[in-house]
């Protein structure tokens, strides 16, 4: 039963005055006349209080104020009674025991008294370390005492707001900086304090007070009078949460949600429902507050001004950037060309900068156009979306294009997961702001440079192209807005519909499809699988396929993981989680060899093809890719020899199929090295028919290539020609140039390691050493010169470490002891800048 | 009363719970710890680079039951936590002087 107590043991006097305002509240849900008839009432107490108490021992030397809420006259049920006792002068020995009395006896009349005693002169001047003062007094009533004194203060108070009005605004934007912070910045908590936490009433409040601080001749600009819904929804909410809970508590708790969905303050069938709603108040209060603060921070110091003055030289001839806020060039930019919208954010997500609040409301205007143009997707969005979600402060720029509207106008799917309520006990905030706080999550491995958190660091280093994969965290939870019993199968419709729509190329989606599908699986193996089990290795291996997937899984697990609560990612799961890499990355190294595709499908012109290849061949070719290599061996078949290059994604693919031979890997990559191109990828294997089909993957960093589309050809005949042994590697690196020897502080040592347990048949040869032009050729020819035969290549780099693993026999066994470290030596030299 | 600590594999905890549910044990602490027994952990190679894994992931359950049953609770973990691989865990039994409820004050088997 809820019944407001009074907090002594006596017996309270107006014990049934406040179960009448209780019982006209819930009634009536009237919140306003609630808390005024809340106010009149303590009113009347501190004032009969002092008439008997105080009055007659303090003369003219006391006035007692209403000051913070209930100054306001918003005073809440359990809530603190702020009350100011004003003083001519510093207590005497006689008034003291006459005001502690007076304490005393409030607090027995059940009020929780929250009280301070000040002279005029210690309210007109400003306390840095306890602004909360300063503050309630712009709140300030006059309740009884002495009038004379009070007109004293009245008199100084409006000189002294005045004076330090920047200073008053100032710490206030401090103060509530601080307190989003608390709260994560964040208003999507599943379960939020709605007075303390970003968007809430205390938010309202600093509106109020700013629009008070504020003298110019606009009434009211920074929207406290705009926030009229938001308010009407948020008092009696408060009102009714604390008598609910029969004291001062602010959480709206999943029990209270639970509740409040049957009281007549927004009846709704189910909790989410009515949390949508909520969240739509808090988010018009949070977006006010947050321009609010914006344009209080804006006016700072004169070195962070002539800084953000700096940063204004980024200005091009769409935006203009003045102190830290992107501005549209033209008033007219977005109706006249609305593919503006993405570039103003890849701007946002190019330079870290945020949207003027005039870019806001431009937006806001002009958003209806936006969702139209948007929706028609006659141009292809992914080429302006792909470069913003690579570049470094992508999530920045997706928060804004959430808040102004935007992203629901690109993917309307997101409106499923807007305000997102999923009730889960781990989870702390509502779907879409996981997303975005999982994109974020990602981005700031950047800044890491010690602890575990680095290996997962390393990785995103890796990652040549990252977005798909951010681009599959903000798709990847959507399923939950959507009445699918599986949200991974919800989110892979939504994901295939957006994906389709802004023509993002087949390479691009099979990694979204892919991420999204099994985004779950390392998490699920974290704690559902042995993984000292060699059958946790294989299954790993198996749903995954390549290790650039496996990258991508792991680093998309990590930020999936790290955004459900501040506290998720503990330093076991991080553990974890690494342990499940190792497991898949080693397995998926090692099967290279050992799995061999025995029984292949299709037709037998395709079986004798595949017949031989390694198993993971098909799990990380398509079909398409599969048939056109099969196109090549046709011609293969024909000629001898079948070559084939094409520049994909800004790097070029090189595939080459014909009969083996001695040095012919190294032979390949010599050639390559030859024109110049670097080589990043490469991969060899023989079937059984003893085709090889060796593909590599170079940039071009001359543009050779590019700038002369004869060398194109050129290289081509090359290829073939190195190919079928016509032409000796040797004579066309005579004349290649060195590259420059890095220094000794950023120089990788070679490392050299066997393994000849992996592979049933071969030696696994595992290199790790410093990237250059032409390493891979005379890693080959070191194999070959020691009388090696290349079973199977993976070649990787990773900035400028080159990471190589070969499977090797020799004389079509395994290598011996005295062969390893001979070859070991061999190797080094050759890894040798 | 017995209070039982089982340090146990992360994958078993699932196996385990459901065990312990089916003699009727429901109420345990589960705690995501770190540690290592005698082998004082071992090092992984990775691109080339060796480095000390000395703290393995495991899973702590904590439970206290009455005498009687302690024997039958500590079989129920032993069969269902093991592997037979070395890292399956370990399990501890201490002696407990008294047991609160907090709620109704309760005390001894009456408040487990």
């Amino acid at each position: 039963m809820i019944v407001e107590k009074p907090r002594s043991s006596t017996a309270h006097p107006n014990g049934q005055a406040w179960e009448t305002i209780r019982d006209a509240f819930l009634g009536s849900w009237d919140a306003r006349g609630a808390l005024e008839s809340r106010t009149a009432l303590v009113d009347r107490i501190v004032t009969t209080t002092y008439e008997t108490l105080l009055g007659p021992v303090s003369g003219q030397g006391v006035a007692v104020l209403a000051v913070g809420g209930f100054g306001r006259r918003e005073l809440f049920p359990f809530s603190d009674v702020d009350l100011l006792l004003l003083v001519e002068s510093q207590p005497s020995r006689e008034l003291r025991p006459a005001l502690s009395a007076y304490q005393q006896r409030l607090w027995d009349s059940g009020l929780r008294l929250s009280h301070s005693v000040r002279t005029v002169g210690e309210c007109t001047e400003l306390h840095d370390s306890n602004i909360e003062l300063n503050i309630s007094l712009l709140d300030q009533r006059f309740l009884i005492g002495s009038r004379p004194l009070y007109e004293k203060l009245l008199a100084r108070l409006p000189k002294f707001v005045q004076g330090e009005r920047q200073a008053l605004r100032r710490h206030l934007c401090r103060l509530v900086r601080g307190r989003h912070a608390k709260h994560h910045d964040t208003i999507y908590h599943l379960e939020p304090n709605i007075k303390e936490a970003p968007g809430g009433l205390r938010d309202l409040h600093l509106l109020l007070w700013l629009d008070k601080l504020h003298t110019g001749e606009v009434e009211a600009p920074y929207g406290y009078l705009e926030m009229e819904p938001a308010r009407r929804f948020l008092y009696p909410l408060r009102c009714w949460l604390h008598y609910r809970a029969g004291r001062d508590d602010n959480l709206l708790s999943f029990d209270a949600q639970e509740e409040i969905i049957e009281r007549p303050l927004l009846p709704l069938e189910r909790p989410e429902q009515w949390m949508r709603e909520y969240f739509r108040h808090v988010r018009a209060v949070h977006s006010a507050a947050a321009r609010a603060l914006d344009t209080v921070e804006s006016q700072g110091s004169s070195l962070l001004a002539g800084f953000r003055d700096w940063r204004s030289r980024l200005s091009n001839a769409d935006f203009t950037v003045s102190r830290e806020r992107i501005f549209f060039r033209a008033s007219q930019q977005l109706e006249n060309d609305p593919e503006v919208a993405l570039r103003l954010f890849q701007f946002v997500a190019r330079h870290n900068l945020r949207l003027a609040p005039d870019t806001h409301r431009r937006i806001g205007q002009y958003l209806p156009g936006l969702v139209e143009y948007f929706s028609r997707g006659r141009s292809p969005l992914w080429p302006a979306l792909r470069e913003m979600l690579g570049l470094p402060y992508a999530s920045l720029a997706l928060r804004a294009m959430h808040e102004t509207g935007v992203l629901h106008a690109v993917f309307p799917e997101w409106r499923l997961i807007d305000c997102c309520v999923v009730r889960d006990f781990h989870h702390r905030y509502t779907v879409d702001e996981h997303s975005l706080l999982a994109v974020e999550t990602l981005e700031q491995l950047k800044t890491v440079r010690e602890g575990p958190r680095l290996r997962f660091a390393q990785l995103l280093a890796e990652i040549e192209d990252p977005a798909p994969l951010r681009f599959a965290l903000l798709f990847h939870d959507i399923g939950k807005g959507t009445e699918e019993p599986s949200h991974v199968a919800g989110s892979l419709v939504a994901a295939d519909r957006a994906t389709e729509r802004i023509r993002m190329p087949e390479s691009n989606r099979e990694m979204v499809r892919f991420l999204i599908d099994r985004h779950l699986d390392l998490s699920a193996a974290m704690s559902g699988r042995d993984l000292d089990d060699p059958a946790t290795a294989a299954f790993l291996a198996e749903r995954l396929g390549t290790l650039e997937r496996l990258k991508h899984l792991a680093l998309l697990t990590y930020a999936d993981i790290s955004a459900v609560n501040p506290t998720a990612m503990s330093p076991w799961r991080l553990e974890q989680l690494w342990r499940v890499y190792l497991v898949a990355y080693r397995e998926l190294t090692r099967e290279l060899e050992t799995e061999r595709i025995e029984v292949a499908p299709g037709s037998p012109e395709m079986e004798g093809f595949l017949k031989g290849l390694p198993t993971r061949y098909l799990r990380t070719h398509t079909p398409s890719e599969i048939e056109a290599h099969l196109e090549l061996d046709r011609r293969r078949r024909e000629i001898g020899i079948a070559v084939d290059i094409r520049k994909q994604d800004g790097v070029y693919q090189l595939t080459v199929l014909c009969k083996d031979r001695l040095f012919l890997f190294a032979s390949l990559a010599g050639s390559l090295s030859s024109f110049g191109m670097n080589i990043l990828k490469a991969e060899a294997f023989t079937n059984q028919q003893g085709t090889i089909l060796d593909t590599f993957a170079f940039s071009d960093p001359a543009r050779t290539l590019e700038l002369n589309p004869t060398e194109l050809d050129r290289l081509h005949q090359t290829i073939e020609r190195v190919s079928l042994g016509r032409v000796a590697v040797k004579e066309l690196l005579k004349n290649r140039p060195w590259p420059e020897t890095p220094g000794k502080r950023s120089r990788i040592e070679p490392a050299v390691s066997f393994d000849n347990e992996a592979s049933a048949t071969a030696t696994l040869v595992e290199l790790v050493a410093q990237d250059r032009p032409g390493l891979l050729y005379d890693m080959a020819s070191a194999f070959s010169e020691a009388g090696c035969n290349i079973e199977v290549v993976l070649v990787d780099t990773e900035a400028h470490r080159a990471i190589d693993v070969f499977y090797v026999t020799h004389g079509s066994g395994k290598l011996d002891p005295s062969q390893m470290d001979s070859l070991r030596e061999r190797l080094r030299l050759a890894c040798l800048p | 009363m017995k209070k039982i600590e089982a340090i146990i594999q992360p994958h078993k905890l699932e196996e385990v719970k459901e065990a312990l549910k089916n003699i009727g044990i429901d109420g345990m602490t589960v705690t995501e710890v770190r540690g290592h027994g005698r082998q004082k952990g071992h090092k992984e190679v990775y691109r080339g680079q060796e480095y000390m894994v000395d703290l393995l992931p495991k899973v702590k359950l904590e439970m206290v039951v009455p005498a009687g049953r302690v024997d039958e609770v500590v079989r129920t973990l032993v069969s269902s936590a093991r592997t037979g691989k070395i890292g399956d865990g370990k399990i501890f039994l201490f002696e407990v002087a008294e047991a609160i409820r907090i709620r109704n004050d309760d005390r001894g088997e009456a408040a487990l």
